[in-house]
């Protein structure tokens, strides 16, 4: 029984001191010290969480330990946000982050500040959304849907995955810019809406790429333009919001690696110098095409600037549209 | 010749191993789930929702269909041998089931709730490939007036199914309506009952309020009638059952079949309502209503069919319109949202080879376990001499296994066990949770399809009697109610009279 005792004894007492002697200060060097959780705002199967498991599987291996990505879905994404900047700066807690948490800080009460609180690892990705009509409406063209609404006022209506989402403000955006007076009407999640497209019961609905192509190539749904400052490889025809006259909605959605604020710069440089390795590859790419993501890669301080100005941008949206969650 | 196409595509969706494995797998899963009491389809299919992310969707909907299911033929084979009801549809098994049992023919009883599930399970899979294309085609023309109307028709459903004191199921109903309000409102994203708390932003999980309600409660009120728990693990002879048996039943499981497939259909029956219908059917039609009760085989047969027709049929709105008929279906939504599959008519249109491979999956599940049900009974018995002791506190473990597992936070567990200790409290105030668990589902739904049609019609309430669906709905709910009312007020003015 004693020697047992003494085997576990100086067993713990080998690994303290493997511990111990291990640098205090997290260097780049020795970073990662252990398994790295990697926060993703939104439910399993949502593009956040399809692009965290994308890169979590390679970063696994290029750093060779476990990256894990941790679903902390709740209040659009306020949570997760909240629990990264909050996290220790060491760079084993990172955050896959998107165009919503640029949109919540203005749009409703957050804890989080996405600019102050974030060290920006890396852009990974961007999803333009587009102009989506069902082919029971004639215009073929944003002009021609302008025209539409102003000779009907009050009758169009426009759908969106939910009140203060990218979607719902680019159709905002477009009833003052257009000076056209249309419905909102919110739904729970963009399927929900597509089947009120198809019957016509709403009459238009901005949405990412991929929900709508199956029914664009059906013919029941028509693409009118695409929020983003140039054309989809996917659909080379669609003029994007620029070209239609409308620039300030060329706002896509992105996508980013973010670290706690004051993670140490040669750890955030590691890290980024993995991801844009990752992101050059062609299964990474492919994955992410499949969810209507375009791969992206980026500095830390473009992606630093980036944010910046998206949020800027979309608390100019949020001010003008008077939209308010309380 | 359209379904032969659909059937064949179907087979060869089916076919592969993989999805054969998945489908043995859930098949078997629900049998064990069933034979246990207090687990539900609904409590697995939540925990074994992750684990279907890394599998392909139509793999993981074949998967979790087998649960539910294998839960209604594994639900039968405790009712009948130590008259626990593993499932709430096979309560009624218990009545004539546990009583042949005693009276030494559990292996008829069972054999014949095997087979007539399974001949209830082959009908109604030709009942959704015969009538859920015309279905999908009538999806369409139902916008948020329509559904509001359904649901208010599948509330007032809700009501018929308890089966106890009528104010306490629309209490329970109530109580349920206002659990669904917390969260942000779809429609103004204003925030209800949150009372600042983050993880409440979002609305209340159904997980958390099935697993809390269900299974936490369940554990805690077994806990008070331990030592009544009787198990009879004597040997079970004469399996088949004799030709008198079978002519007797023959009737009951073909009656027992369509009732479970129309009721299957309609918000807020499904499997449960159709077995307590079916039995009541039988006991009205019987030359000797007294048998019931004693070991009528027909007890077993025509209720055992009925409640797998029924779950079976239950797939036709979920699958077709994207509405849920009852909490598993909810959940089975919820794993095609997962999955990024919009239920709703388009699924059969976009998606055919997950469409047709789920449904000839229902029919190779339901063979599946016809051949594996019989030999498997003795292992059944062997685990239910499992101690309660070691038993519980696994269940008590995967039920917070799986509340953890939804968003990693801790408050979804605390609020989990408030559910259990609220579930147990109304377990002891014979308040049944079924009709809580309707209105939180269907509450919140109307209320968002009630706003959605008032916003489209600019505030013109006539829209809900001017589409003709609408109208039918509300009229066939209004009737519901009136059967369900009057004779409450009949028994009501003979009481008066007689005094």
């Amino acid at each position: 029984m004693n020697r047992k005792w003494m085997f576990g004894l100086m067993t713990l007492a080998l690994i303290a001191a493997a511990f111990l002697s291990h640098p205090g200060s997290a260097l780049a060097q020795s970073f990662p010290t252990k398994p790295i959780s990697f926060i993703c705002p939104f439910p399993p199967g949502t593009g956040n969480d399809v692009i965290a498991r994308t890169i979590a599987d390679k970063l696994s291996k290029s750093l060779g330990k476990v990256v894990m990505v941790e679903n902390k879905a709740g209040a659009t994404g306020a949570i997760a946000a909240d629990a990264a900047a909050k996290a220790p700066a060491d760079g084993h807690t990172i955050i896959i982050a998107s165009t919503t948490l640029s949109i919540n800080m203005s749009v409703s009460k957050v804890t989080y500040d996405l600019v102050k609180d974030f060290a920006p690892v890396s852009l990974v990705g961007m999803m333009p959304n587009c102009l989506l009509v069902p082919s029971s409406v004639p215009a073929k063209s944003i002009k021609e849907l302008i025209e539409l609404a102003k000779s009907k006022p009050g009758q169009i209506n426009f759908g969106s995955n939910g009140v203060g989402g990218a979607p719902h403000l680019l159709a905002e955006m477009l009833k003052l810019a257009g000076k056209i007076d249309i419905v909102h009407v919110a739904y729970k999640g963009t399927n929900e809406v597509v089947a009120d497209l198809l019957a016509g019961r709403v009459q238009m609905l901005f949405a990412p790429l991929t929900t709508g192509l199956p029914l664009i190539k059906d013919g029941r749904l028509r693409i009118l333009g695409v929020c983003s400052d140039k054309r989809s490889p996917a659909l080379p025809d669609v003029p994007t919001m620029g070209e239609a006259g409308f620039p300030a909605l060329a706002i896509p959605n992105w996508y980013g690696v973010l670290a706690p604020a004051a993670t140490p710069k040669p750890v955030v440089a590691k890290l980024n110098a993995e991801i844009v390795k990752i992101m050059a590859m062609d299964d990474v790419k492919e994955r992410l095409a499949n969810q209507g993501v375009e791969s992206r890669s980026s500095t830390p301080d473009a992606a630093a600037t980036y944010i910046k100005q998206d949020v800027a941008k979309w608390a100019k949206v949020i001010k003008e549209s008077h939209v308010q969650m309380k | 010749m359209e379904i032969f196409n659909n059937m064949i595509l179907g087979f060869s969706v089916v076919l592969t191993p993989g999805n054969l494995f998945y489908c043995l797998f859930g098949a078997l899963i629900g049998t064990l789930i069933g034979v246990l009491p207090g687990v539900g389809p609904a409590a697995t299919i939540a925990l074994l929702l992750p684990f279907t992310f890394s599998v392909p969707p139509v793999t993981a909907l074949i998967m979790l269909a087998g649960i539910y299911y294998g839960s209604q033929y594994g639900g039968s084979t405790t009712s009948v041998l130590v008259n626990i009801p593993g499932e709430s549809s096979s309560v009624v098994t218990c009545l004539d089931g546990y009583a042949m049992a005693r009276q030494g023919r559990a292996g008829p009883a069972l054999a014949i709730a095997a087979m007539g599930s399974f001949f209830a399970g082959c009908v109604a899979t030709v009942i959704i490939c015969l009538l859920a294309p015309t279905l999908a085609e009538l999806a369409l023309k139902f916008g948020p007036a329509e559904y509001f109307s359904m649901m208010v028709l599948g509330l007032v459903g809700a009501t018929m199914l308890a089966h106890g004191s009528l104010l306490k199921a629309i209490a329970m109903i109530l109580f349920g309506l206002v659990l669904g309000l917390v969260g942000t409102d779809v429609n103004s994203g204003t925030r209800r009952f949150t009372f600042g708390l983050s993880p409440l932003f979002d609305g209340i999980d159904f997980v958390i309020v099935v697993m809390g309600l269900f299974g936490l409660a369940e554990i805690i009120s077994s806990l008070d009638h331990m030592e009544k728990k009787e198990i009879v693990t004597k040997k079970v002879s004469g399996l088949m059952p004799t030709r008198a048996d079978l002519k007797a039943s023959w009737k009951a499981i073909i009656r027992g079949t369509v009732l479970g497939s129309v009721l299957g259909i309609l918000p807020g029956g499904g499997a449960l309502l159709s077995s307590f219908a079916s039995y009541a059917l039988e006991k009205r039609l019987a030359d000797d209503p007294s048998r019931f009760g004693n070991g009528a085989i027909e007890g077993v047969a025509g209720p055992e069919s009925a409640n797998n027709a029924g779950a079976q049929t239950s797939f036709i709105p979920m699958l077709t319109l994207g509405i849920p008929t009852n909490g598993v279906m909810a959940l089975m939504l919820g794993a095609m949202m997962i999955h990024g599959i919009a239920p709703g008519p388009r699924v059969m249109i976009e998606k055919p080879e997950l469409f047709w491979g789920l449904i000839v999956s229902m029919w190779v599940g339901n063979l599946m376990l016809v051949i594996l049900n019989l030999p498997l009974i003795g292992i059944w018995i062997r685990l239910l001499t499992v101690p309660y002791r070691f038993l519980y506190p696994a269940i008590v473990m995967f039920c917070c296994i799986g509340v953890y597992s939804l968003n990693s936070s801790i408050f979804d567990l605390v609020m989990a066990t408030g559910f259990g200790v609220v579930g147990y409290i109304l377990l002891k105030l014979d308040c049944e949770p079924a009709p809580l668990v309707l209105g939180f589902i269907l509450g919140p739904m109307m209320e968002v399809y009630f706003r959605r049609a008032m916003v489209l019609s600019r505030g013109d309430f006539s829209v809900f009697f001017t589409e003709p669906i609408s109208l039918v709905m509300l009229l066939a709910a209004a009737i519901l109610l009136l059967m369900n009312i009057a004779p409450t007020i009949r028994r009501k003015r003979e009481e008066v009279f007689q005094e």
